[in-house]
Parts: C-alpha cells; structure tokens; sequence
C-alpha cells in the first residue's frame, strides 16, 4: 500500500532549492522529501516561515538598485 | 462581461429553484437578467423562443448558431451554443425535455416568458418598474445635487477602506455608516485589528475595479448579510433589479415598496445609491449609482463614463501620465485617487490641481506584498491614461509595463502548491495505474516514475480509487 503525505510541493530554480536547503539544513524542519534538483515538498505549516527565511537570504545576496538611481536622468 | 456581471451570476445560480419562481414574477427582474446576464447568442435563442407556445427542438435551435462560434469564459474557450445553454437552464430561463423521436426539445420557463413578454409589451398591474410620485416635489432633486450624494456617499466608503491603509490622508466627512463599515468587514474587504480598521487583498483588488462593478460587490455581501437580518432575498433582489430599471432624475413612491424594500432603503442611502431628503420621506431618488445597476455591458461602459465625468469635476476620464523614466505624473486634486495611486507609487510632490511622483522597485514591491497584483496595477494605470497618453500605442510605455511585471516575478521565487505526496509503491504496474488515475482525473501536478512518486492536489478521489482496488483485489484473492 503507498503512504500519502500532506505537504506543499515547491517548484523553484536550482539556486533557489540551494537555499532551501541550506534553511533545512539547520534544523531539518522544513522539507519532507527533496524530490528532484528543482522540486522538493516542505511542511504546510512552514511554508510562511520559510518564505520570509528565503527572502532575508536574497536581500543579504543580491545587490538591489537605489531606488533614486534614475531620478535625475 | 464584466467581472461583476460574472460574480452576480454565480449568486444567482446558487440559488434554489423556487426562488428563480419567485424572481421571475416581476417583469422589471426578467428583464434586468435578460439584458444584463445574458450573452447575445443566449439572448438570441429567448427571443426566438419568446412567442412561440411549441417548445422548439434543439436541431432546430442549431440553425440559429455558426458551429465555430466560440466564447471565452475565464480563459476557458467554450461553443457559444453550449455556453448560452447551459446558462439559461442555469439560471432556471430554459426547460430541456426530451421527446420520443424528436429527441431533446427546450422550452422556456413559464414564469420568465409571461414576465419578459410584460416588460418587453407592457399591460399589467405589476407596478414592477417603480411608481412615480404623483404630486410634485417641493425639495427637488436635481441631477447634479444627485450625483454630488452618490459621488460623496461612495468616495466616502472607498475613503474610509483606503484611510485602513494607513495613508493618512484628510478626510472631510464623517465617514460611512456602521452599518457600512460593518459590511466592509463581513465581506472581508477590511480587517477590525482592535478598534482600527486594515485594509485586507481583497479589498485592493476591490478598489481597482470600476464603480459598477465595486457596487454590485458590496451589494452582493448585502444580500448575504440581509439573510441574517431575516430580510427576505427575493424582495431584496427585487428591488435591485427594479433600481436598475429606473430614472435618473425622477422621484418614485414609497407606496408600493414591501416593508423589507422600505428596510433597505435605509442602507443604500448609505451607500449613495438612492437618495432621500430625510429619512421619513415619502419618496425616494435612485442616483446613477441605481440607474446603472442593470445597464448592459456596452451601455455600461458610457454611462459608467458619465458618471467618472461626474465625478471627476469635469476634466475627462484619464489623468495619469507615465514616462519611460518611471516618473508619474496625475491631473487630480481628488483625495481618494491620490490616496490609491500611493498604494503603489511614490509620491512626492503636490500641486493644486495635480501630484507628481516615481514608480520604483520599492514602491511595487510594497503594493505586491498587501496583495495588489501587477496587472492590477497595470490595467489601473491603463484606464485611468491621461486622453495625451491615449494617442501612444500601445497607451502605457512598454518598458515599464514589463519592469512592473518583472518586478512581481521577482518576488515568485517558488511555486508552491498544497498537496499530497504519494510514495512507497510495492510496484510499477501499482504506481503506474494510481498515477494515471490520478492524471486522468486532473489532480496530478507532479511525478517522477523512476521514484515512483507523484504529487495531487485533492487525494479524496485517488483515496477511493485505492480503497475500490484493495477491494476488488481481496475479493478476488478470495475467488481464487
């Protein structure tokens, strides 16, 4: 008989399951099964956390355009 | 069709048959449905149907219909025939039997084609389309002191969700009414977060819209709430629909309207969609807000335009102007549009007549995260074109049209979609059956066969399905 497991399927970039991963792999309570190199199935319950998780670690690494940039163009 | 014309219609359609039977009783209803919810080719077929008192087979019905008409409904490309079909039985117009040799023949509904005849021919004591007063008015409304009511009573309403926002923008009134604000809330169009009021998804998307279509909305709410209040919905309905069919400028009697219809008048003054000098008039003003109500689609798009003229103190219908360089420039002194353009720009000088400001990164990124969606924004930017914009095509500069929309992408890193996984097969052929069910009945999002695992959106069905083989498999071991 096959199990059923309730979670949320995450289809990302490759880079983007590289952080996940690396969120998970603190504590290792986010994912329930790491599926394939652009998918994975993480906790329902943890979806909000790690999509906050996810978007702190892209602020820190990416370098994003001062808003005033073009003010003056 | 309008989005507000589609949602009237689910609401319509999830009401039960006895109540379409009491709808239809009153000609000025079966004309509001006909003109406004019905697409032409349905429109097409019940006035063929109309007179004739044989009901008519459906090979017949087909002549009438080009066999490579389409129509589109929510992205979905449907046969215009079988759309208009299915929705007139729906909506309980269109009777379908089928007759030994004739195969299926249609008829329409009794109620509905004695009413449509009446309101199309006139005659009959029905008093459905709203009695004017028969003594003059010594306080008359004019059209202009009608339209400053319905323009102050909404903008109030939209006000109050937008000031939800913590914009801070000065109001000069008082607000709308408890009973507003209550309504707001039970629509889920703002959030009571203790005694302030925050504005929720739903209620930006609701602020986007155009005027008709943001009344038919909170009218919607209202007849849910009017079941809890034991207002009958039917009367209420009624009374709606007869709004729709009123004059602008006329005064109608209070003398033939039920007590629940008197109850509501109450709560559209509050709404600005009638107007009454003092609560205990004798008469009552439908203001455009009413008359527009059932107006049908194409109508609705020049009338709605009047009353943005109306509204806007003249200077026509666009006011925003949008470089390349992201500056926005808008030609408005109105609180209320300053108020929504701040949703996702930032602003940064005011003039008398106008508000200048940029569009950045920053400022979308803020409006995607309360839940206002870039095509929002974009078709917002769209209708509200400056007429010197309009002359560009296409109307928006395209660079920033796709930067608004990259911007949102931005934020999509992943897609998530709620689940269940299904692993740990005892074989191929078992996995491979489970998972083409699964496909079949269209809640297979995911698979990998050489790990024989996939991922479904709904797992009742492949439940039952798996629960039915055991079955079948136990009985059969114990055949064999």
């Amino acid at each position: 008989m096959p199990k059923a497991v309730k979670g949320v399927l995450v289809e990302c970039d490759e880079s983007i399951r590289a952080i996940i991963l690396k969120i998970d792999a603190v504590n290792h309570d986010f994912i329930i099964e790491d599926l394939d190199d652009r998918t994975l199935v993480v906790k329902e319950t943890k979806l909000p956390e790690l999509k906050r998780r996810l978007e702190e670690e892209l602020r820190d690494t990416q370098d994003e355009p001062k808003d005033s940039g073009s003010e003056r163009d | 069709m309008s989005a507000s014309s589609l949602r009237s219609f689910e609401y319509l359609e999830s009401l039960p048959g006895r109540d379409f039977k009491r709808l239809y009783q009153r000609p000025s209803t079966a004309l509001a449905i006909f003109r406004r919810m019905l697409p032409h080719l349905a429109k097409t077929f019940v006035m063929a149907m109309l007179y004739i008192t044989d009901p008519l087979t459906l090979s017949e019905l087909e002549l009438w219909v080009r066999p490579d008409s389409k129509r589109h409904v929510l992205h979905v490309i449907m046969p215009a025939k079988e759309y208009a079909l299915s929705l007139l039985s729906r909506l309980h117009i269109l009777n379908t039997s089928s007759v030994p040799g004739q195969g299926q023949v249609l008829s329409l509904t009794n109620d509905f084609a004695t009413s449509l005849r009446l309101s199309l021919t006139g005659g009959g004591h029905h008093q459905s389309f709203g009695v004017p007063c028969d003594t003059p008015d010594r306080h008359k409304a004019s059209l202009e002191s009608l339209d400053a009511f319905a323009r102050s009573q909404w903008e109030g309403i939209l006000h109050y969700m937008v000031d939800t926002a913590g914009v801070g923008m000065q109001d000069g009134g008082e607000g709308p009414s408890h009973g507003v604000k209550k309504l707001l809330e039970l629509g889920g169009l703002v959030q009571m977060k203790g005694s302030y009021a925050t504005i929720t998804q739903a209620g930006f998307s609701f602020l986007l819209q155009e005027v008709n279509a943001q009344v038919w909305t909170l009218l919607l709410f209202y007849l849910d709430s009017a079941e809890a209040l034991n207002m009958d919905k039917v009367d209420v309905l009624h009374f709606l629909f007869m709004l729709g069919s009123l004059e602008l400028g006329q005064d109608y009697s209070l003398a033939t309207l039920t007590a629940t219809q008197i109850q509501m008048l109450e709560d559209l003054r509050d709404f600005g969609i009638v107007y009454q000098r003092k609560p205990s008039s004798k008469r009552f003003y439908p203001t455009r807000l009413a008359t527009t109500l059932t107006s049908d689609a194409g109508a609705l798009r020049s009338v709605n335009a009047g009353f943005d003229n109306a509204l806007r103190s003249g200077d026509g219908k666009g006011f925003i102007v949008i470089e390349t360089n992201y500056r926005i420039y808008a030609y408005t002194s109105s609180p209320l549009q300053i108020a929504v353009l701040n949703l996702f720009a930032k602003l940064e000088t005011r003039f008398p007549n106008m508000v200048s400001g940029r569009i950045s990164r920053k400022s979308i990124r803020v409006a995607i995260h309360m839940g206002i969606t870039s095509d929002q924004i974009i078709s917002y930017l769209t209708t509200h074109a400056h007429p010197q914009m309009r002359k560009n095509v296409p109307i928006l500069p395209p660079t920033v049209v796709d930067q608004i929309r990259l911007w949102q992408i931005e934020g999509e890193r992943m897609k998530p979609t709620v689940g269940y996984l299904f692993k740990d097969f005892a074989s191929g052929q078992e996995y491979e059956g489970i998972c083409k069910y699964a496909e079949e009945v269209g809640v297979l999002v995911w698979k990998n066969d050489a790990k024989r695992m996939f991922f479904v959106t709904r797992v009742e069905q492949v439940k039952k399905f798996l629960e039915n083989k055991a079955k079948s498999a136990a009985a059969g071991a114990n055949g064999g």
